[in-house]
């Protein structure tokens, strides 16, 4: 191989810029759309637990497209195919909003996830046993109150693994968000290769940027699993 | 006499085809201590779990104070003036002791944090742990989680409690110090129903023993006639059973 890396050009404007907006898009993008995730994903796994049948229906049809829709097709379709659907003020409206593809991909990405989270958390609230759901109802608590101070914080103790690994992927998946223009690191990344041809370097510091904020989602997701952790039981520090 | 606390009008439930309970038709009355005995499976925790609605009915009604649990609009209201021990307690392990208490209380009842908490030191220094007060459940003995559980039962001041063999899980040594707070309970006045197999606490404390097998109650005496001179069959085997344990 005949190439001679140029790290430094990395730190000269504008790409210095460019990946400076690219990290803070993927890290905006990602951290926004994980909280919506968690949101939308505790109450769908909560609906399909449910006694009502419509609940239980909503939830289950909600998991079920948005989890097997590829997260490309859903981002096109809400990239292409949603506004056209809207009234025609409505659409007006949205397509001069400031930064839509962000928007959208915010949309697509919180959705898509809500559903995965959705599931494991349903998986939590199943190896809950049924006696804490007894000793809940029998002190007149109601079953909003009962999932709130007792279910999900404790499926969300089981679940924590499962749930950083869907934190984890939320990253990895923004990149996918360059395909309708959200300008994240990845995309950053393409923009300084057909500007200088330095793919390595360019895709290196697109690569270092995942691993990076994927180390610092590990170190909390177990500073989090530390600080959550009941005493008493097993693995207690 | 008085009005019933609780009238179990042609109760009947289901588990899928399996007639668990079979049309069960009995009262019970303020103050009375009730231990309700019987083989396994034979529906003793079904009844009790129908007193608070924690089955739905096949047929029939339970009427708790007046109330008609079937029709009932604010099923939670009822319920938080029932308090339930179970045998494996089913204390929040995610909560400290204290705060399994005071949840209630402070969702159900609206109290404030502090009057929450000063009631509910009362009724653990009652039952003997406040010293554990902010312990989390997994770092007591079963004797003291299963004390905590009854706190937490009785800190919505219920006008019946229920205990569905609240000592079955606990080693020997342990079984005493829960019996004896319901001892203390029973002696200043509580309602009780009592699933239990300790013989000892029926013919003490118990007013009354109901002894049922296969989803019905096949008789109701005073505890002293029920070992003396039981009615039944079925009971008089039972009693040699968990009595001389032949
Ligand atoms: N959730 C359930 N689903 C299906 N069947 C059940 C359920 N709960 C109880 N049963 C069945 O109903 C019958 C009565 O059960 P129940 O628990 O009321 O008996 P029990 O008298 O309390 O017995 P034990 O002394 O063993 O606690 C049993 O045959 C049991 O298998
Ligand atoms: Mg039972």
């Amino acid at each position: 191989m005949n190439y001679e890396f140029n790290w430094s050009m990395l730190l000269e404007e504008p790409y210095i810029d460019w990946i400076k907006e690219g990290l803070l898009n993927t890290v905006q993008l990602s951290l926004m759309a994980w909280f919506i995730a968690l949101t939308i994903g505790i109450l769908i796994g909560s609906i399909r637990m449910m006694k009502s049948p419509v609940l239980r229906f909503i939830g289950t049809f909600y998991v079920e497209i948005f989890r097997n829709i590829p997260l490309l097709v859903q981002l096109f379709i809400w990239f292409f195919v949603f506004p056209l659907l809207l009234p025609d003020d409505l659409m007006r409206a949205w397509n001069s909003l400031d930064g839509v593809p962000f928007l959208t991909a915010l949309i697509g990405l919180s959705l898509f996830t809500a559903a995965r989270v959705a599931e494991q958390i349903r998986s939590g609230i199943t190896s809950i046993p049924k006696g804490q759901f007894n000793a809940a109802f029998s002190t007149g608590l109601n079953t909003f109150q009962t999932y709130r101070f007792i279910v999900i914080p404790y499926a969300f103790r089981i679940m924590i693994p499962a749930i950083s690994s869907e934190f984890l992927t939320i990253f990895k998946n923004s990149a996918l968000t360059l395909t309708i223009g959200v300008a994240e690191i990845t995309a950053a990344a393409t923009y300084i290769e057909s500007d200088t041809f330095r793919g390595i370097e360019a895709y290196s510091v697109a690569s270092l940027s995942y691993m990076f904020t994927t180390a610092s989602v590990v170190i909390f997701m177990t500073w989090l699993e530390n600080f959550l952790r009941i005493p008493g039981l097993i693995g207690k520090k | 006499m008085s009005l019933p606390l609780v009238e179990i009008k042609n109760l009947s439930l289901k588990y899928g085809n399996y007639k668990a309970l079979k049309n069960i038709n009995i009262s019970f009355f303020p103050g009375k201590c009730v231990v309700i005995c019987g083989p396994s499976g034979s529906g003793k925790s079904s009844l009790l779990r129908c007193v608070n609605k924690l089955e739905e009915f096949d047929n029939g009604d339970v009427i708790f104070d007046g109330q008609s649990l079937k029709s009932a609009k604010n099923i939670s209201q009822i319920r938080s003036n029932i308090g339930m021990v179970f045998q494996h307690f089913e204390l929040y392990p995610h909560l400290s002791v204290l705060n399994n208490i005071t949840l209630a209380p402070i969702q159900v009842k609206g109290l404030s944090k502090k009057d929450a908490n000063f009631n509910a030191m009362k009724l653990l220094e009652r039952v003997g742990i406040d010293d554990q007060a902010n312990k989390y459940p997994a770092e007591l003995s079963g004797g003291q989680q299963q004390r905590a559980a009854i706190s937490r039962a009785l800190a919505l001041e219920p006008k019946l409690m229920l205990f569905d063999e609240p000592t079955s899980a606990l080693d020997p040594e342990m079984i005493s110090e829960v019996l004896k707070v319901m001892r203390d309970l029973a002696d200043n006045g509580m309602s009780m129903l009592v699933v239990t197999h300790e013989m000892g606490f029926a013919k003490d404390v118990a007013d009354e023993v109901v002894f049922m097998d296969e989803g019905k109650i096949i008789e109701r005496s005073s505890s002293k006639s029920f070992f003396e001179n039981p009615k039944s069959e079925r009971a008089k085997e039972f009693i040699n059973k968990v009595l001389l344990k032949i």
